[in-house]
C-alpha cells in the first residue's frame, strides 16, 4: 500500500527514511497541536550585496473543503523589491471527485515540466481511478513585470490500477508574445508491482521541433539494508529552450546518461550512498560519480557528520569535489553546524585552480517559537580571490498553540 | 610489552566508541522487552501498563515503573532500573513520537478490541518484535477512512502530517538521490506527494522567478538540506551546466541567467574581456569551436547572448551571411520560417 507508516518504532523509521525531503525552513517546525491557521515570519540579512528580506508565509484550512496558502516577501537586494511566491486557494469536493486550484502556484503534473503559473487548475476524479486535469494561465513574470501575451494551457488524463500503477498522457502549449514557445505531448507511468520494486518513467515529445524533448526512467529495488536504483535520461537541450529563442534552432545534440545509485544502511546510524553514471553529451562520452557517507550522532539525528566526494569528467567539465558537514545540538536550544566544500579543476583555464567554500552557523530555538540563526561564510570564487559574508535570520512562528514546541523530529537522514 | 597492551586497550576503546556512535547495539545491555514471555504466562497487559485502558489523549505514557516490575520480580538481579536493559530506547522514543504526532486515545479502542491489546499490537507476541506500535495498515483494518484517503485528508489522525517527519514506508522517492529522482517519481503521483507537501515545498525551488531565496540559503544553518544549488554552487554553476546540458533549462529561462549575470556585472559589456578561448570563432567551414558548444549546450550561450544579444548570431548566420546555416543534424521545425519567431530573424524578408 503506497501509504504513510505512522507510529512505528524508530528502527522502522530508520529503515524507511534515508535520504531526502526538501522542505522549506517554515516546514521544519512542528507543533504540539495542529492549528488550521499557521503563520511564520522570517527576517534574513546578508552582508554580501547587501540583502535584507522579510518573508511571511501562512496557511489556513479552517474548512475541510477549502485551504489557502501564501508566501510573500519584501526586501532590498540591492533595490527595494518584493514578490509573491505562492498565493493559492484550493477547493475540494467533499468526496474527492473534484478539486480546483486558483492563484499563483507551481504546476507540475505528468510529463509537464514544472512551471510557476498565475491561473487555475481543475481536477476531476472518477471512482474507477480515472483522473482528468485541465489547467491554464499566465506563466509568472518576476517582480510584477509587464505581461507579453504569454499564456499556457494543457491537460492530463490518467488512469490508476489500484494502488499498483498509474499511467497518464498530457498535452501542453505555451505561448510567448503570442508565438508558440512550447508545444509538447507527454506520457508518464509509475508502478509498484511488488513492495520491493518501484518503476517510474516520463517522457515529453516536442511538436514544434519534432523529437523527444526529455525522457527519464527510474527503476528502484530494495532488500534489507540496501536500495538500488537504475536510471536513464535523455535530454535535447535545444528542445527544452522556448521555441521563440534563436538558440533553439541548433538541431538535435542530446545529452544522455545511464547509471545507478546504491544506498546501504551500513549501521543503524550510518548511511552510505554511491552513484555513478555514464554520459553522452553531443556524442562525447564521459561520466560522473559521487560517494556520500552520513553518520547520525544520535537517534534523532540532532547531530550529524557527513562526507561526500564527487568526480565529474564530461564534455569539457572535469573537476573533483569534496564536501563535509557537521552539526551538533549543544543544549538549551543551541545548535552549531559547519559545512565545507572544495572543488578542484583539472583545467582551470585562467581561473583559480581550486574553489574552497565554507560556512559556520550557530542557531538558537526558543520554546516560545522564536528562532535566531547566524553564520559566517567564506569562499574563493572564479571572480574573487576571497569573499566573506555574514548571515542572520530571525524567525517567529504563530499558530495559536500554547504548548511549548517539541524538538524537531524530522531527523533520520532528512535533507 | 606494555606499549602493546596500551595499543590494544586503546583500540578496544576506540572500536567500542565507534560502535556506539554507529548505533550498533551488540555491546548494549538493552534488548527487546520480553513481552512474549509475559503473554504466555497469562499476564494481562494492564497489569503492567496500568491505566492504559482508560487513557485519553493527554494522559502520561504508560511505561511500567520499577515498582511495577518488582511487584512480581521481588528479587531483582540488578539494582539498576529495569528499563536499562529490558526494552529498547528506540521503542520508547517511538511511543513518545506517536503521542506527539497522532490523535489517539486507548480508551476509545478498548471496547472495540474487547480488551485484546494484541489485536493491534501483534508483534508484542514475537520473540524479537521489530515494532510494538501497530502499523497504519492495522488501523485501516477497522477504520476504512475511504473518504479521507481519497481527499488526502489525514488530519483526523495525524496532528500535522506535513511537519511530522515520518516518511512513507514504501514506494518512495526519499531514498537515494532525491534531487535527481523526485521529478520522475512525482510525475504520476503528484497527489500522493501533496498529502504531505504544501505548495510552498515545490515553489521553494521551482518558483524560480519569485523565490526570495532557495531553501538551502534561507535555512543556511541546516546542513542536512540538499539541492542542486548547495554550498559553493555559484562558483560551480557553469561547470555543472556543461556537465549536464539541458538540466538548467528544465527550470530556468534564459532571461533568468541574463538577469543574474547583469546584476553580478558578469557578461558582455563594451569593456568586458571575452571569456571564450582562442579559436572560439574562426573564418571558414565549421566556424571554430563555438558552433559545436552552442549545439551541445545552447543555454550556456543564451545565458549571456539571449534576447537582444541574439543579433550577434544573426549578423553572421542570417540567410546569405558569412556564417552559413546554424542548423545542425536533426533540426526540424513546424514554424513558418518567414513569419514566426525566431526564424524570421534570419529568413525574414529583408534580412
Amino acid at each position: 500500500m503506497p501509504c504513510k507508516t505512522t507510529a512505528t518504532t524508530i528502527r522502522r523509521r530508520q529503515r524507511i527514511s534515508c535520504a531526502v525531503a526538501i522542505i522549506l525552513p517554515s516546514c521544519l517546525s512542528s507543533s504540539a497541536r495542529a492549528e488550521p491557521l499557521r503563520l511564520r515570519a522570517d527576517a534574513v540579512a546578508e552582508t554580501r550585496s547587501p540583502t535584507g528580506l522579510v518573508v511571511m508565509q501562512g496557511e489556513d484550512a479552517a474548512r475541510p473543503w477549502v485551504d489557502v496558502e501564501g508566501l510573500v516577501w519584501a526586501g532590498a537586494r540591492p533595490n527595494a523589491t518584493g514578490d509573491v511566491l505562492v498565493l493559492a486557494m484550493r477547493l475540494k469536493e467533499p468526496h474527492g471527485y473534484g478539486e480546483a486550484r486558483f492563484g499563483r502556484f507551481v504546476l507540475a503534473t505528468g510529463a509537464i515540466r514544472p512551471v510557476q503559473l498565475d491561473g487555475a487548475e481543475l481536477i476531476g476524479r472518477a471512482p474507477w481511478g480515472s483522473t482528468v486535469e485541465t489547467f491554464g494561465g499566465a506563466p509568472v513574470i518576476p517582480r510584477f513585470g509587464p505581461r507579453a501575451y504569454d499564456w499556457l494551457v494543457g491537460t492530463r488524463v490518467s488512469q490508476s490500477i489500484g494502488s499498483r500503477a498509474t499511467a497518464g498522457v498530457s498535452y501542453v502549449q505555451r505561448r510567448e508574445y503570442g508565438e508558440v514557445a512550447n508545444e509538447e505531448i507527454g506520457a508518464d507511468v509509475a508502478s509498484a508491482p511488488a513492495p520491493w520494486l518501484d518503476v517510474a518513467a516520463r517522457g515529453a515529445y516536442d511538436l514544434t521541433s519534432p523529437g523527444i524533448a526529455d525522457a527519464l526512467v527510474s527503476v528502484a529495488t530494495r532488500f534489507a539494508a540496501w536500495r538500488l536504483e537504475l536510471f536513464a535520461s535523455h535530454r535535447s537541450p535545444s528542445r527544452l529552450l522556448p521555441a521563440t529563442s534563436l538558440f533553439s534552432v541548433f538541431g538535435d545534440f542530446p545529452s544522455q546518461s545511464i547509471g545507478s545509485t546504491a544506498k546501504w544502511r551500513a549501521a543503524p546510524r550510518l548511511d552510505l550512498l554511491l552513484s555513478g553514471a555514464g554520459q553522452s553529451v553531443g556524442g562525447n562520452l564521459g561520466g560522473n560519480a559521487w560517494a556520500r557517507a552520513t553518520l547520525r550522532l544520535d537517534d534523532r539525528a540532532d547531530g550529524v557528520l557527513g562526507l561526500e566526494f564527487r568526480r565529474v569528467d564530461v564534455s569539457g567539465a572535469q573537476w573533483s569535489g569534496v564536501r563535509a558537514i557537521s552539526a551538533q545540538a549543544l543544549g538549551g536550544g543551541l545548535r552549531y553546524s559547519t559545512e565545507v566544500e572544495i572543488v578542484v579543476l583539472d583545467h582551470p583555464e585562467g581561473r583559480s585552480p581550486a574553489w574552497p567554500w565554507g560556512l559556520m552557523a550557530l542557531s538558537w530555538r526558543s520554546s516560545s517559537r522564536w528562532e535566531v540563526a547566524g553564520a559566517l561564510e567564506a569562499s574563493s570564487t572564479p571572480e574573487h580571490r576571497y569573499e566573506t559574508d555574514a548571515l542572520l535570520r530571525v524567525s517567529r512562528t504563530f499558530d495559536g498553540a500554547t504548548a511549548a514546541r517539541p524538538a524537531r523530529t524530522q531527523s533520520q537522514g532528512s535533507q | 610489552m606494555r606499549w602493546r597492551l596500551t595499543v590494544v586497550m586503546a583500540m578496544t576503546v576506540l572500536l567500542a566508541a565507534c560502535a556506539s556512535v554507529l548505533g550498533l547495539r551488540g555491546s548494549s545491555p538493552s534488548h527487546p522487552f520480553e513481552h512474549r514471555a509475559h503473554v504466555v504466562r497469562g499476564i494481562g497487559c494492564i497489569e503492567c501498563h496500568a491505566g492504559v485502558a482508560s487513557a485519553g489523549a493527554g494522559t502520561p505514557l504508560h511505561f511500567p515503573s520499577n515498582a511495577d516490575c518488582r511487584r512480581c520480580h521481588t528479587k531483582p538481579h540488578d539494582e539498576r532500573p529495569c528499563s536499562t536493559c529490558h526494552g529498547e530506547s528506540y521503542v520508547r522514543t517511538g511511543v513518545e513520537l506517536a503521542r506527539e504526532h497522532l490523535r489517539f486515545e486507548h480508551s476509545k479502542h478498548m471496547g472495540a478490541a474487547h480488551g485484546d491489546c494484541v489485536r493491534c499490537h501483534v508483534e508484542a507476541t514475537e520473540v524479537r518484535p521489530q515494532a510494538i506500535l501497530p502499523p497504519m495498515a492495522s488501523c485501516f483494518g477497522c477504520h476504512e477512512h475511504r473518504d479521507q484517503w481519497t481527499l488526502r485528508d489525514c488530519n483526523g489522525c495525524h496532528v500535522d502530517l506535513a511537519n511530522e517527519g515520518t516518511l512513507p514506508s514504501d514506494h518512495v522517492v526519499h531514498d537515494g538521490d532525491f534531487v535527481r529522482e523526485h521529478g520522475v517519481r512525482a510525475a504520476s503521483t503528484r497527489d500522493l506527494c501533496a498529502s504531505c507537501h504544501s505548495e510552498r515545498s515545490c515553489a521553494a525551488c521551482h518558483g524560480v522567478g519569485t523565490v526570495p531565496a532557495l531553501p538551502s540559503r534561507l535555512a543556511f544553518d541546516d546542513v542536512r538540506l540538499r539541492g542542486l544549488h548547495r554550498a559553493g554552487f555559484r562558483s560551480r554553476h557553469a561547470d555543472e551546466s556543461r556537465a549536464d546540458p539541458g538540466v538548467c533549462t528544465t527550470c530556468h529561462s534564459e532571461q533568468s541567467c541574463i538577469d543574474c549575470h547583469n546584476a553580478s556585472h558578469v557578461g558582455p559589456t563594451a569593456t568586458s574581456r571575452s571569456p571564450h578561448p582562442p579559436g572560439w570563432i574562426t573564418a571558414g567551414a565549421g566556424g571554430g569551436e563555438h558552433g559545436l558548444q552552442a549545439r551541445i549546450d545552447p543555454m550556456s550561450c543564451a545565458g549571456c547572448h539571449g534576447g537582444a544579444g541574439e543579433q550577434l548570431c544573426v549578423g553572421c548566420h542570417r540567410v546569405g551571411g558569412p556564417g552559413g546555416s546554424p542548423h545542425g543534424h536533426g533540426f526540424a521545425s513546424t514554424k513558418n520560417k518567414f513569419h514566426d519567431v525566431p526564424c524570421r530573424a534570419c529568413h525574414g524578408v529583408g534580412q
